[in-house]
């Protein structure tokens, strides 16, 4: 009786099915969530309700728990639900379906014979979604808004893993903001935050949706070109430094002119580790920076080569 | 290896052990096959028992455990107490793949490494399942399993997994190669169970020889 009230009031969807996968109990929560009365389901197959969960897969699991006792887990990291179920908090909810980390285990008569197979259902939706906040405050910049370091670099590791197994060119370009301490100094640092904002919008609204902007330090970005040849690269960096060159960022009634140089780097076979273009993108900054700032330095076959040279003068307002 | 540890067990009890793993591991395989059309071959066990101390040289030296290496990790318990590895010395995760099946279109969108991570781990919570619950079956009793967990990215997974032993326990190491039928893909499966389940574990050896005298 006191089992019963339990197995209806607990906060977890249970399902029992028999060796046939037909269900055999259904309870109070699965009734709420799933709109199936219990009376309806009992004594049908489970598949009758839930056509998509008759995949290899799911049947693989049944068939272990049934022979060998074996638990199996559907993980929400894994395959975010078994049951497609709406969410209970509808507000600001990211995901279509609720979110559940799911068990299956044997149950067994008293000569420990399995005769049935449980399913536990655990609505995990709020802890998805807060771990999908934590991971995007984990990989953007507080300032600026694009990605920071950290996600970079991992990206950058993929990106070489990808060229390592299928040759696809990426592109690097890596910026420096000219004179930037100057920009603090006279117009002060929440002016200065306002031009990095307003820089990385500028990066943002020219590169593709798989291009990835990183702030790299202070006032030094990083954009990794997915599946891009340096020519490519080449002709971004351009747009953004006549962009940025011509522009006047306003601030409180100030107006403040900026420029930037750009290294420019591209993958090749001869790479041994993910910081390699790293490391040329930012030889070739240097080189632009050493040779007159505001503009582009290309890396090539360990080769600088300028693009575009201007002149570049210390901040000043416009 | 520590002969204090080694005297844990006389070699008659290790011999049913051999036996009751030879057994249960015939009788996985035999129904991996047949129920879910698994094809693996499992080699003859071996059983070794060292100080928990002794666990990560022993893991360096014997499965020369490496940073390519890929492994499975679950927790059992009830009477029969430990954990299940399932260690690929190579990065095998995607070619797992073809073991299980390709058709299924729920996992072809997701990213490779999270494919490749799946598949791990459905395939060592098979694999552990059958072998930890049929040497169950035999010593008539039943476990829970924690899930399965990968152990792939770094080293750092695999120090927190040696740090979670405690050292000052014995190991039964139950040790076994397996290779999937012309896959090419083999492994190793290694059973470990602390001290504390030793003394059901020695109890429940003489009823199974019992059971056929």
């Amino acid at each position: 009786m006191i089992f019963n009230q339990i197995f209806e009031m607990v906060n977890v969807g249970i399902v029992i099915l028999d060796k046939n996968l037909n269900v055999y109990e259904w309870n109070r929560w699965m009734e709420i969530h799933s709109n199936i009365s219990k009376k309806k389901i009992v004594g049908s197959p489970l598949f009758d309700h839930y056509p998509f969960l008759n995949n290899k897969w799911f049947l693989r699991s049944c068939k272990s728990v049934l022979a060998f006792g074996n638990f199996s887990f559907f993980s929400q990291k894994l395959h975010q639900y078994c049951f497609p179920f709406k969410p209970i908090n509808t507000m600001n909810c990211k995901f279509k379906f609720m979110q559940q980390n799911c068990t299956l285990g044997p149950l067994r008569d008293e000569k420990h014979q399995i005769t049935h197979l449980y399913i536990m259902v655990q609505d995990v939706t709020e802890v998805a979604a807060y771990e999908c906040t934590l991971v995007e405050l984990n990989s953007r910049d507080g300032l600026t808004g694009v990605y920071n370091r950290k996600f970079f670099e991992s990206r950058l590791r993929e990106e070489f893993e990808r060229f390592k197994r299928y040759q696809t060119n990426y592109s690097l370009i890596m910026q420096d903001i000219d004179f930037f301490k100057g920009v603090n100094d006279t117009f002060g640092h929440l002016a200065g935050d306002h031009v990095l904002k307003a820089f990385a919008s500028v990066i943002i609204s020219r590169i593709r949706g798989a291009d990835i902007i990183a702030r790299y330090g202070g006032e030094e970005f990083c954009c990794l070109l997915p599946e891009t040849p340096i020519s490519s690269a080449q002709t971004l960096a351009e747009h953004i430094r006549k962009k940025i060159e011509d522009m006047v960022f306003e601030y409180e009634g100030l107006e403040i002119k900026i420029t930037v140089s750009q290294g420019i780097a591209e993958s090749d076979a001869t790479m041994t580790s993910p910081d390699h273009i790293l490391k040329l993108a930012d030889e070739a900054l240097y080189e632009a920076k050493r040779t007159g700032r505001n503009k582009i330095v290309t890396h090539t076959a360990s080769r600088l080569k300028e693009t575009k040279a201007a002149e570049a003068a210390p901040p000043k307002g416009a | 290896m520590n002969t204090n540890h080694e005297s844990i067990f006389s070699d008659e009890e290790k011999d049913i052990l051999q036996e009751i793993m030879n057994i249960a591991f015939g009788n996985a395989t035999a129904d991996l096959a047949n129920i879910i059309d698994i094809y693996v071959v499992l080699n003859v066990p071996d059983i070794h028992v060292i100080g928990m101390g002794d666990l990560p040289r022993y893991l360096d030296e014997t499965i020369k455990l490496k940073g390519e290496s890929s492994i499975v990790e679950q927790k059992f318990w009830g009477d029969f107490n430990g954990s299940g590895l399932l260690v690929f010395p190579d990065r095998t995760g995607k070619d797992l793949i073809c073991i299980l099946d390709q058709n299924q279109q729920c996992t072809l969108e997701r990213p490779l490494a999270i494919l490749e991570q799946e598949m791990l781990v459905e395939i060592g919570n098979i694999l552990i399942g059958a072998c930890v619950g049929k040497v169950a079956d035999l010593l008539d009793t039943f476990v829970t399993y924690s899930p399965p967990q990968a152990l792939t990215q770094t080293g750092q997974s695999k120090k927190a997994l040696i740090e979670s032993f405690d050292i000052d326990q014995s190991a039964i190491i139950m040790k076994t190669v397996f290779e999937f039928e012309n896959k090419n893909i083999n492994g190793f499966l290694l059973i470990i169970t602390n001290s504390e389940s030793i003394g059901w574990l020695r109890k429940a050896l003489h009823a199974f020889l019992e059971s056929y005298e």
